[in-house]
């Protein structure tokens, strides 16, 4: 149960970091004005990308009131896989191999971490 | 813009740091919750239930902390690569490893495996935001 809420939560808060950046880059990029930032964050992509935040943020003091904040923290690095991925996939950001690297430690460290 | 480049680093050090008091405040919250609950404690009153009045407290300020990190994040991602950003944002699983063992509030165990485990996770982040990342445009 308390694996499930992790994962979810996990999921809906690596599609938020996805919708930001889209987000970010169309309706942000040149913007100066706090208006033009307000006006920013009622567009599609940023209002889904909220909606994301606001029920994995739901899922995840479900999860805190289940688990150690240290043991269930690590698990949040699970985002960075996915949106690495995403990055690369959907974004078509360039992702040199040392940073895939980096992925791997960072999942050898979460295992270690799991296994307490 | 000559200042930014100053900018977007103190947004991302304000973001790491926001986001690792949050994720303190709302263990916290929760922590203090399942007190209340244990103690058969949840009152209509806040004020009879300290428990009770401290998840509340811990948990809003724990999302007050996050929320605002995560405006100090949009900041971020408009001068930053997303892939090169975000991994920088995992430097406080450290924070928040220190603070869980250390924060008499929470006081969690610390153990070898979480230890080098936290440890690894670091490295990997150095990895994976090793070099470059400014927005190309």
């Amino acid at each position: 149960m308390s694996n499930l809420l992790l994962l979810l939560a996990v999921v809906l808060l690596s599609t938020s970091q996805v919708l930001q950046k889209v987000g970010a880059a169309r309706r942000l990029a040149g913007k100066q004005k706090p208006s033009e930032w307000i006006a920013a964050l009622f567009s599609p992509e940023l209002l889904a990308a909220i909606a994301c935040i606001v029920a994995g943020t739901a899922l995840w003091l479900a999860v805190l009131y289940r688990m150690d904040v240290s043991r269930a923290f690590p698990f949040l690095s699970l985002t960075t896989v996915l949106v690495m991925a995403a990055s690369r996939f959907l974004l078509d950001e360039p992702v040199e191999w040392h940073r895939w690297a980096g992925v791997v430690l960072i999942a050898c460290g979460i295992a270690l971490v799991a296994s307490t | 813009m000559t200042s930014g480049r100053s900018i977007g680093a103190a947004c991302l050090g304000a973001s790491i740091v926001l986001s690792a008091l949050g994720q303190l405040g709302m263990k916290a919250g929760m922590q203090n919750l399942k007190l209340a609950r244990a103690g058969g404690e949840i009152a209509w009153s806040l004020a009879s239930s300290p428990p009770l009045r401290d998840a509340v407290f811990f948990t809003a300020a724990g999302l007050v902390a996050y929320g605002l990190s995560l405006l100090a994040w949009l900041a971020v991602l408009v001068r930053y690569r997303l892939s090169y950003a975000y991994p920088l944002l995992a430097l406080s699983y450290v924070l928040v490893y220190v603070g869980a063992t250390h924060w008499p509030e929470l006081a969690e165990a610390a153990t070898p495996q979480r230890t080098i485990g936290t440890l690894l996770i670091l490295a990997g982040v150095g990895l994976a935001s090793l070099a470059g990342g400014r927005a190309s445009r």
